[in-house]
């Protein structure tokens, strides 16, 4: 009965995934779509003696460590304001959990009109309210537009951190912090003493996999950069989009996408060893 | 400092930090509803309203006309037919395979569906370049089948995976008497498992719908003869276009379908992702 699934799932992962392993040792004639010969490790090392690809690594293991924290920290704060009681609190959940609903790539055309540089909100805000003397071009220089890239795939992430962790908050035996609080322990040392560390098991492979989606990021980088500029917002993911269908150099491509993988595979092989397993959509 | 001090203190902190959060997370999107409906001339001067007195419907009326250069509502039509057809395509395939994780005892089963949803956490264009390969030497590149078949297989684990969360939780009891009684596992699929999953199967719908729906690099790269169009890439095409409120429209039209199912299906979505496996 798992046979349909299967097969369909066997067909478009396991064969792509030798045939991209294949690729990676080869050198691929795009026009009569065959491979050429065999390359050995010439893909590999091509792209290790690449100074664009050896920065596309590090910018995204930055990215992804980025997001990974950010999304974490700040939906724990969220997620703790959203455990007390207050007026209006449904209100702001459902704020909060909004983006959600916000596909990819429109979340791309959002921040890019929020950065845009002669109409962009951020501009009249930040301007408004004295902090910038005049609009600034937020994706003109590769440093700062990684960033606001990082804030468009935050803003998306919270909503599921914060009910992840709001999940986790309301599963805490409530009368051991009641007792503490009676036996005189300030906000801060239950915080610190009990609460982190309770909380850790959920944050630590939560933050995982926010670094694990953040491998994934494509829609919002290439509606507001398309990678630059010069090469500044360019993640391992967009450079293998980039080799593979703008170079259509398909080996070099593949190698990449191998690097990739295992970057990627590291960090869901340690989830899969913390043993909490989640699936989120984004 | 006393209790009720320190009780105050708290309450200032946490009005602040709602105040704070909502204007956050809401102003993005509240801004592009905004440029959405506001004329160009006003969205660029650059003193706009944040409050506006009127409301400025155009920008939708001009992305919505037939043969407009940014084809949101051929998009829109071709992004709901193929989104129905992926959904479906996925339910038929996944619900077998839910019920046989579920229910049969399998050696290594659990790794089988391990690996599965793992793979969906792996970044798509690893399966792209290959998929790009076949697909042209199969010559149905820029074709619904190219799309629906790629969908399908990017969603299929998860599908999987949702299902079987469902199934698992179905008194076996019921199963165990209809086999007593003398129907065959096919029966007992169709006529018990079947009809008491409707709610798996619904959620199942909707988050194949979605995930199809926003789908937007499988797009780009196997629609590249530009023969078919997607609503993403519609929306994307609008970037090129200058027209900043056209461009909001077009993201807002993107939006609003998913947005009105998350918001129909809010519990049974974060049911299914929260509470998760229960195994």
């Amino acid at each position: 009965m798992m046979a349909p699934a299967l097969v369909i799932v066997l067909a478009i992962y396991l064969y792509p995934a030798i045939f991209t392993m294949v690729l990676s040792f080869s050198h691929f004639d795009i026009v009569r779509l065959r491979l050429d010969r065999f390359a050995g490790l010439d893909n590999y090392l091509d792209l290790f003696s690449n100074p664009a690809f050896l920065n596309a690594t590090l910018r995204t293991v930055y990215f992804g460590c980025l997001i990974a924290l950010s999304a974490t920290i700040l939906g724990f704060l969220i997620a703790l304001l959203l455990d007390r009681k207050f007026y209006g609190r449904a209100i702001v959940r459902v704020v909060v959990v909004l983006p959600w609903a916000v596909p990819p790539v429109v979340s791309g055309v959002l921040w890019g009109q929020m950065f845009h540089a002669d109409i962009g909100f951020v501009n009249a805000v930040l301007e408004r309210l004295g902090l910038i003397d005049r609009y600034q071009i937020w994706l003109g220089d590769g440093w700062t537009a990684l960033h606001v890239i990082a804030v468009a795939e935050i803003w998306k992430a919270i909503p599921f951190t914060v009910l992840f962790i709001l999940a986790g908050l309301q599963s805490l035996p409530r009368h051991v912090f009641e007792s503490a609080a009676v036996d005189g322990a300030s906000i801060g040392q239950s915080f610190r003493d009990m609460l982190l560390p309770l909380m850790m098991p959920i944050l630590i492979p939560l933050a995982l996999v926010q670094f694990v989606w953040a491998m994934k990021a494509f829609d919002t980088i290439f509606v507001l950069t398309r990678g630059g500029p010069a090469g500044g917002t360019t993640t391992l993911n967009y450079f293998v989009y980039n080799e593979a269908f703008q170079a259509f150099d398909l080996g070099s491509a593949s190698a990449a996408a191998y690097v990739l993988l295992l970057v990627t595979l590291c960090v869901v092989l340690l989830i899969s060893v913390l043993r909490r397993f989640v699936v989120p959509i984004q | 400092m006393t209790r009720s001090k320190q009780a105050l203190i708290l309450n200032v902190l946490t009005y602040t930090a709602a105040v704070v959060v909502v204007l956050l997370m809401a102003f993005p999107l509240y801004g592009l509803f905004l440029t959405s409906l506001q004329p160009e001339s006003v969205i660029r001067s650059r003193d706009m309203q944040f409050f506006p007195d009127s409301i400025y419907l155009e920008h939708f009326r001009e992305v919505l006309r037939p043969g407009h250069i940014v084809p949101i509502r051929e998009g829109m039509w071709n992004s709901l037919i193929l989104s129905m057809t992926t959904a479906l395509v996925c339910l038929v395939a996944a619900l077998p395979a839910a019920y046989a994780f579920s229910r049969l005892r399998l050696p290594g089963r659990r790794i089988i569906l391990g690996t599965l949803v793992s793979v969906y956490f792996l970044p798509t264009t690893l399966f792209l370049i290959p998929m790009f390969v076949l697909f042209v030497s199969w010559n149905i590149n820029d074709t619904f089948l190219s799309l629906v078949l790629a969908y399908s297989g990017f969603i299929l684990p998860f599908e999987i995976w949702v299902l079987k969360a469902f199934i698992d939780k179905l008194p076996l009891e019921v199963e165990d008497a209809a086999r007593v009684d003398g129907c065959t596992d096919l029966q007992v699929m169709l006529k018990i498992v079947l009809p008491m999953v409707r709610p798996g199967i619904l959620a199942g719908f909707v988050f194949a719908f979605i995930l199809s729906w926003i789908e937007f690099l499988t797009p780009l790269i196997f629609t590249a003869d530009l023969k078919i169009t997607t609503v993403a890439l519609g929306l994307f095409r609008s970037t090129i276009d200058i027209k900043i409120g056209q461009q909001a429209a077009a993201a807002v039209l993107t939006l609003l379908p998913v947005a009105v199912l998350m918001l129909v299906f809010q519990n049974l979505i974060t049911r299914v992702l929260l509470t998760g496996d229960e195994n």
